[in-house]
This record gives structure tokens, sequence and C-alpha cells, in this order.
């Protein structure tokens, strides 16, 4: 045998129930057994609850989730990002190269303005002489050829 | 509804700043967790499925409306997750003590339980977690909302998109079978006094 009243017995528990509900369902279980005793065994089960521990997010979680956010938002790149990269970092390297090559030739009497003859020899392995004409090594250099 | 706080971390979010995702995931990371743990039973799956929860928030919240509160989304996010999981047996450690690297709160920590409570309570833990198992995950996911995370029923309706009758009705049914397999418990195992 069941009383139709017991479905109240739940929110009657979490006091859900109303004001007035509230008032009319304890008056109803003064009066009804079945309820009551429901009631005292849905509270036992209630209780059972009570001392469920709480858990925090283990040491380091944020970082980890940051993380995986992070690997997210490298995943959104567009497939061909990772070629454009490459090609950017080839031309830079392009640059750099160049620009050293001509301030050495700068830094050598031998620029740009020199025309194309200054270009082709400056680019010769005479800069790799044993001493440039009119350094000091130069002139230790000749004085010992005359010695000889 | 939300609050004025979460509304200016959500507009800062989809403004572009990947900082105001942190503050929401730190604000809201032990409620999830939490959940997840309780849902699932054990410290890694419920870290597992913490993370994945914060992943498809962090994808969906350029399109998260203000109509909500966050944690509820989250919440919601969070369970649907946990459901389609179930790859183990839930509730293994709900009294059980921590995992590795896990922190547990204690309401009362000073109030030191006496062995005869601790025993009581191990066996009380030990009734509950088994018929926790054997529920439904639809019912375990309301019980847990409410006895676990304290949900009122318009949060739960609202968590697990449902009218406020299936609430009462789940919930209900869910306590009226922890009550049937807690009683199972205690006939099938006498020297536990639950």
């Amino acid at each position: 045998m069941r009383c139709p009243k017991t479905k109240l017995i739940s929110p009657y528990l979490d006091e859900e129930i109303g004001q007035d509900g509230k008032a009319a369902f304890e008056s109803h279980l003064l009066d009804c057994a079945l309820c009551s005793q429901a009631l005292e065994e849905l509270r036992v089960v209630r209780m059972a609850f009570s001392s469920v521990e709480r858990h925090q997010a283990p040491y380091g979680f944020s970082t980890r989730v940051m993380a995986r956010t992070a690997e997210l938002e490298r995943k959104k790149a567009p497939w061909f990002v990772p070629y454009f990269v490459g090609f950017a970092e080839a031309a830079v390297l392009l640059i750099v190269i160049t620009a050293g090559v001509l301030a050495g030739k700068v830094m050598t009497n031998n620029g740009p303005a020199g025309g194309a003859t200054n270009m082709a020899s400056s680019l010769s392995l005479d800069v790799f002489a044993p001493a440039p004409q009119g350094s000091l090594g130069g002139a230790y250099l000749a004085m010992t050829e005359m010695k000889k | 509804m939300q609050n004025p706080d979460e509304i200016k971390l959500i507009t800062r979010f989809k403004n572009g700043d990947a900082s105001a995702f942190e503050e929401i995931l730190l604000a809201h990371q032990d409620r999830i967790y939490n959940l997840c743990r309780h849902m699932l039973g054990n410290a890694h799956d419920a870290e597992d499925a913490a993370q994945d929860t914060f992943l498809k928030a962090y994808q969906a919240l350029p399109k998260f409306q203000p109509d909500a509160s966050l944690y509820t989304w989250l919440y919601r996010i969070a369970t649907n997750v946990c459901i389609d999981r179930r790859r183990k047996p839930v509730f293994e450690s709900l009294f059980g003590g921590s995992d590795e690297g896990e922190q547990l709160v204690h309401d009362h920590a000073s109030d030191a339980p006496s062995p005869e409570k601790l025993y009581q309570s191990k066996q009380l833990g030990q009734a509950l977690q088994e018929s926790l198992d054997r529920l439904s995950p639809k019912l375990r996911a309301i019980i847990v909302l409410k006895e676990i995370e304290e949900l009122s029923y318009e949060e739960i309706a609202d968590v697990l998109d449902i009218s406020m009758g299936t609430v009462k009705s789940r919930i209900a049914r869910a306590r009226e079978e922890l009550q049937k397999y807690m009683i199972q418990f205690r006939e099938q195992n006498p020297a536990a006094s639950v």
C-alpha cells in the first residue's frame, strides 16, 4: 500500500514545496504513518551524503588546461601557415646574407658605387690577402721583402 | 542570470584576452572537478573529464549567451561529459580518501571524528557507494547535483535541461532506488550498522 502523497516527501526534504505546501504536508504527516516512515527512511539516505568529502582540483590542473587551450589555438592556424613561416624565414636569411656581403664590400672600399668591375673584384679572393695594402701588417711584409 | 563580473570576463575573452579564460577556470575548477570526481569515482578520470569540460567551454564560450549563469553552463557541460564517459564504476572512492595529488576540503577540520563515528561513516559510505553504483547515469547525475553540489531544483532543471516536474520525479526516484539498494546492502552485510 502506498500513499499518493509520498511524491511530496523529496520536495519536502529539499524545502522545495513552498510554505503552504509545507504546512499542508506536515499536517498530513501527523495522520499518515506510511509517509512518516518513508520520510524517516529518506532522511537516513540523506544523512549518508552528509559525510561525503569535497575534492579540490589537483595541483597544476589549471596549468594543464591552459596548455591544452594553447595547443588548440596552434591547431586552429590554417594549413599553409607553417609553409608561409618557412618561406618567410628563408627570405629573412637571404636578406641577412645579402646585407652582409654588401656591408663587407663597403668596409673594404669596394662598394656598389665602384661599378660592375669593382663588384667582380670585390668578390675575388684578394680580400683574403695576408695583409691589405697600406696596413701595418702590409708595411711589415714589404720591409721583410726588401731585406731579401 | 549572470553577475556583472562574469559578463566582463566573457567580454574580455571574446575580445581575445586569454587571461580572462584562466580567471574563469580558476574560479570554477574546484566545483567542476568535485562534480566529475563524484560522477566518475576516481581522480584520474575526474581530471580527464574536468579538463575536457573546460576545453569544450573554451571552444564554446565565444557563442555563450548571457541568459544563464556561467557555473550552470559549466555544470551542464561537465555532467554531459561524465555521462558520456561511464567507463568505470562510479563512487569507487567517495569516502575512501584522496588519490595522489588531490586535495580534500574538510568543513570541520578541527572536529576530529571518534573511531566509532569513523567506522559508522565508513559503513554508511560503503553502503551508499555500492548503491550509487547501481543507479543509472541520469539518476546518478541528478542525485550528485542535489546532494553533493547542493543545487536547487531550478538550477538542476537548468543544468540538465529538463522540466521542474522531471527534476522532482527523478530525485524522488533516485532516492527511492538508493534506499532500496541500501536496505539490500544491509541485509547482505548484517555486520554493517547502516
